[in-house]
Parts: structure tokens; C-alpha cells; sequence
């Protein structure tokens, strides 16, 4: 379980999160989703202890997460994480040795299902297969919590699918709290099981996909009309050309009517409306 | 136990690079012999002492955590890398002291067991002094180093720097200073010389945790 109350970080007079508050009781894969510089990566940074937040608490496994935490029972991967020159095989048994939870059977399988040359020293692996090793080590180390920024950087469309099957696998394997950070929006919604969409260091979005697939959708006709129907729906956006109008709404669906054109919104749109300019906050 | 001994296994593989200098600079240092004194070989056996704490604090504390090692394992693997880094310089040194100074019959040898004032006690109670101290070395530099990404770890630095630029020129405070390094290095009273020495690493290392604890990654 993790539990952020009111978390806000500062970097000098830059604000990162702001009063962030999130609770995660179940375990599942959820998919944190931002803009670059939202804050995803000082928000998982934080949940592992790598750095201290200005104020509110971070709570894991009722566990009170800081720097001071000396152990969190967290696992965390960052992009371009640097790891000893060693081959691959090696590194996985150095993990393997240095947390005695570690999957070594699973790490071995992937390695070999992922066709990662055992005897390559890491530095001379291309991107994303270092990017690939750093996550089946995160994925094996068997703790409560894992968090993932970024791991589908530098993977080529295989390796993403490959990355999915590689994520549901593991997770079936042993049920726990795995969240992961991305951009690519549409190939994760096939393993997720919940959506946190982060915005300006502040939670926008924290459900299911089901109540967006249920309640997103978008509104579309003229401005009278639309305004109209949607008065007293959760409108998160709108765009206005001449006497036309769109809205964008996050409610109970509507009837379809003349004149208006009603449409259920992609994750992919969803989130693009909930972050831009003048999105709304549905949290 | 074994996440604490593979951290330490992996401080050692990635200070291969600081034995390997060592050995070099021990086999390769050289005094004129017109000189009718020698340094022995064995004092740049410190060397290695001083080049460790540069790779495990800079080098492996982000590789170990990448790889889900926790602090604590970290803290407790390096403190007893130390521990064995000190013991294992401090009886290549003894040895040389022993065995191969005494070779150079032409020249007398300056080793820092007599320098200090170490092999007056004997070679088993010298070894344990310079053990002690070297223990001390260590953590001093891993705790020194472990800080220099905040303000209080330049802080330390301007108050080091400080204390040498004022206690040096001024006589009673260089008194102080020199009593200082009599009780930390130049010390015959074995007992007491070991007891300053590893009383001083508690606290560093006590200090360590507490910098470690504000590490971030």
C-alpha cells in the first residue's frame, strides 16, 4: 500500500509536486501518465526513498519512506540507469545475491526469452537492451513495490510488446504494486489496471480505465447546443471554432440527440485534453 | 548476511584499479642511493587506503542500489570493507617492515611503524596500531566524501581548511594541532593510540550513517 498525503517537493523556487495525494491499496499494474517536467519522475523518486520531499508524508506499507529509510522494500528503475561493467549473467547473479527476495529463476527466463547475450559485458548492450536489464532486475527483486520511469525508452515496437508480456508475466507470477511511468499511452492500456495522470506536480486523473471508456467523451455542434446539453456535465476542455463548439466531458453518458455529435474519447485524446492548457481536474 | 558480503565483494573487484597503483608504486618507488636514507616500500602501501573510499563512495553506492541493495547493507558492507581493506595493508606493510626493509643493508630505512613510533610495542601490538589508524583514515575520507554534494560537506572542507591556514602560523594553537597528530599518529602508548584511533572511527562512522541517511540518489 502507498499512501502520499499532501506531498510537495521544491527544487530552489521551483515547485515539483504540489500537495500530491494519492492512495494505492491494491496491487496492479497502474500507468503514471504526464507531460515531460510533470513530475513523474520526482513523484516515483520520492515513493523510493532516492529523495526527500519539502513537506507532506509518503507512507509504504505503513512505513514512513525517506532517505533515512535504510531499507524501503522498494524497487525502482530510472532510465539510463548505470550499472557495474559486468556480464549480463553476472549482474543478474550480483542482484540475485544482494536481495535475498530476488526471482533468480524468472531473471534467468527472461534473459533468455529477451535473447540477452548472458556473456556481454553491460556497457556494450545497446540501449535498450540495458534499458531491458535494468527492468527484469526491478521486476525479479520480488519487493511490494515497484516502480518503473520510463521503461520503454529506447525499445523498438517489438521490445514494447515484448516489455507488456514481459510486465503481465511477472505481475501474475507475484501480485504486487507496479507502476510505470510512460508516455506511450494506448500499448499500456492493454496490461493496466489503473490510471494516475499527473500534471504541473498535481494529481489530475486517479481510476480505472473502464470509467473512461464509460464516462469520456466529447460533445460537438453548435455552440448553443452543446452548451446546452452539457450544462451541467464535468466539462475538462473545450475547443471553439466560429459558431461550433466541442467539449469535452468526463460524466454519465447522454443520450445521442440531432444536431450534436457525441464521441467517447481514446486514452490517448483523454489525456492530451486533461493535460493541456486548459484542462480540468477530475481528481 | 550475504547482500553485506557481496557489497563487499564488489568493493573490492571495483578497487582493483587502486591495488593494481598501489603495487605499482610500491614495486616501482626508488631513493637515491647516495641518499643514506631510504623510504620503505611499504609506506606507499597507504596508497591504497586513500584511493578506496574514492570508488565505493563515487562509483558503487548508485551501481549497489540500482542493483536493490539497501543502505543499511551498503553502510555495514563498506564499514567492514574498511575493516578488512586497513587489517590487510597493515600486515603488508608489517611484512615489509619485517622482511624486506632489512634487506638494504646500505641505507637506513624509514618506515612509518618506527616513524610513529608503532614497533616500539612489538610487531602484533604496531600491527594493531596501524591498523587502527588506517581504519580511521578510511572512514574519515568515506565520510569527507559521502558530504560533498551538500553545504555541510563544504562546510567541512572551509572548517578543515580553516583549522590548518590558522592553527599552523599561530604557536599555541599549532601546539594544539601538533598534540593532535601526536595522539592520532606519532603515538608509542599502544593503548592509547588504538583506543583514540577506533574511538574516533565510531564516531565517524556513526557520523556516516547519519549522512548517509541524507544521501539522496
Amino acid at each position: 500500500m502507498i499512501e502520499l498525503n499532501q506531498v510537495s517537493k521544491k527544487y530552489q523556487s521551483a515547485t515539483v509536486l504540489k500537495n500530491f495525494t494519492l492512495t494505492i491499496e491494491d496491487d496492479g499494474i497502474y500507468c503514471l501518465l504526464g507531460r515531460n517536467g510533470a513530475g513523474k519522475t520526482t513523484l516515483l523518486k520520492s515513493i523510493a526513498g532516492y529523495q526527500n520531499i519539502s513537506s507532506g508524508t509518503i507512507r509504504v506499507n505503513g512505513h514512513s519512506i525517506s532517505t533515512a529509510t535504510m531499507d524501503t522494500g522498494v524497487s525502482h528503475i530510472e532510465n539510463f540507469a548505470k550499472h557495474f561493467n559486468l556480464p549480463v549473467k553476472k549482474l543478474i547473479r550480483v542482484a540475485g545475491d544482494l536481495n535475498p527476495r530476488f526471482d533468480y529463476e524468472f531473471a534467468m527466463e527472461m534473459m533468455e526469452r529477451f535473447e540477452l547475450d548472458a556473456g556481454k559485458k553491460f556497457n556494450r548492450l545497446s540501449l535498450g537492451m540495458k534499458t531491458m536489464v535494468s527492468t527484469i532486475i526491478c521486476l525479479a527483486s520480488n519487493k511490494s513495490v515497484v516502480l518503473l520511469d520510463e521503461p520503454v525508452l529506447g525499445f523498438d515496437a517489438i521490445m514494447r510488446t515484448e516489455f507488456y508480456d514481459l510486465l503481465v508475466e511477472s505481475y501474475s507470477r507475484n501480485p504486487r504494486i507496479i507502476i510505470v511511468s510512460t508516455h506511450i499511452v494506448d500499448e499500456i492500456a492493454k496490461v493496466m489496471q489503473k490510471l494516475i495522470i499527473i500534471d504541473k506536480g498535481t494529481l489530475r486523473f486517479y481510476d480505472t480505465l473502464q470509467e473512461i471508456e464509460t464516462k469520456a467523451y466529447s460533445v460537438s455542434g453548435l455552440k448553443q447546443e452543446v452548451e446546452k446539453a452539457t450544462k451541467d456535465l464535468h466539462t475538462f476542455g473545450e475547443i471553439q471554432a466560429g459558431g461550433l463548439l466541442t467539449r469535452f466531458i468526463f460524466d454519465l453518458p447522454i443520450s445521442q440527440r440531432d444536431h450534436l455529435e457525441i464521441e467517447k474519447l481514446s486514452l490517448q485524446d483523454f489525456f492530451i485534453r486533461m493535460v493541456e492548457k486548459k484542462g480540468g481536474n477530475l481528481s | 548476511m550475504k547482500p553485506v558480503l557481496t557489497v563487499i565483494k564488489r568493493n573490492f573487484a571495483s578497487n582493483l584499479i587502486a591495488l593494481v597503483i598501489t603495487i605499482l608504486v610500491v614495486l616501482l618507488s626508488t631513493t637515491s642511493s647516495d641518499s643514506s636514507i631510504s623510504i620503505s616500500r611499504g609506506n606507499y602501501t597507504y596508497l591504497y587506503m586513500l584511493m578506496i573510499p574514492f570508488f565505493i563512495v563515487y562509483v558503487n553506492f548508485n551501481k549497489l542500489i540500482h542493483l536493490n541493495a539497501t543502505k543499511k547493507d551498503y553502510f555495514w558492507g563498506s564499514i567492514l570493507t574498511y575493516i578488512i581493506a586497513a587489517a590487510s595493508t597493515s600486515m603488508v606493510n608489517t611484512f615489509i617492515h619485517l622482511i624486506i626493509d632489512p634487506m638494504n643493508q646500505t641505507q637506513i630505512v624509514i618506515n612509518l611503524l618506527e616513524l610513529c613510533g608503532w614497533s616500539e610495542n612489538g610487531v602484533f601490538v604496531a600491527f594493531f596500531q596501524q591498523f587502527a589508524f588506517l581504519l580511521m583514515l578510511a572512514v574519515f575520507l568515506h565520510v569527507l566524501l559521502s558530504m560533498q554534494s551538500y553545504w555541510y560537506g563544504w562546510l567541512t572542507d572551509a572548517v578543515l581548511v580553516a583549522i590548518i591556514c590558522v592553527f599552523v602560523p599561530i604557536q599555541p594553537l599549532r601546539q594544539i594541532l601538533v598534540g593532535f597528530f601526536k595522539l592520532i599518529m606519532f603515538n608509542g602508548n599502544a593503548l592509547l593510540h588504538i583506543s583514540v584511533c577506533l574511538s574516533i572511527s565510531m564516531v565517524l562512522v556513526l557520523v556516516g550513517k547519519a549522512v548517509l541517511k541524507r544521501r539522496s540518489i
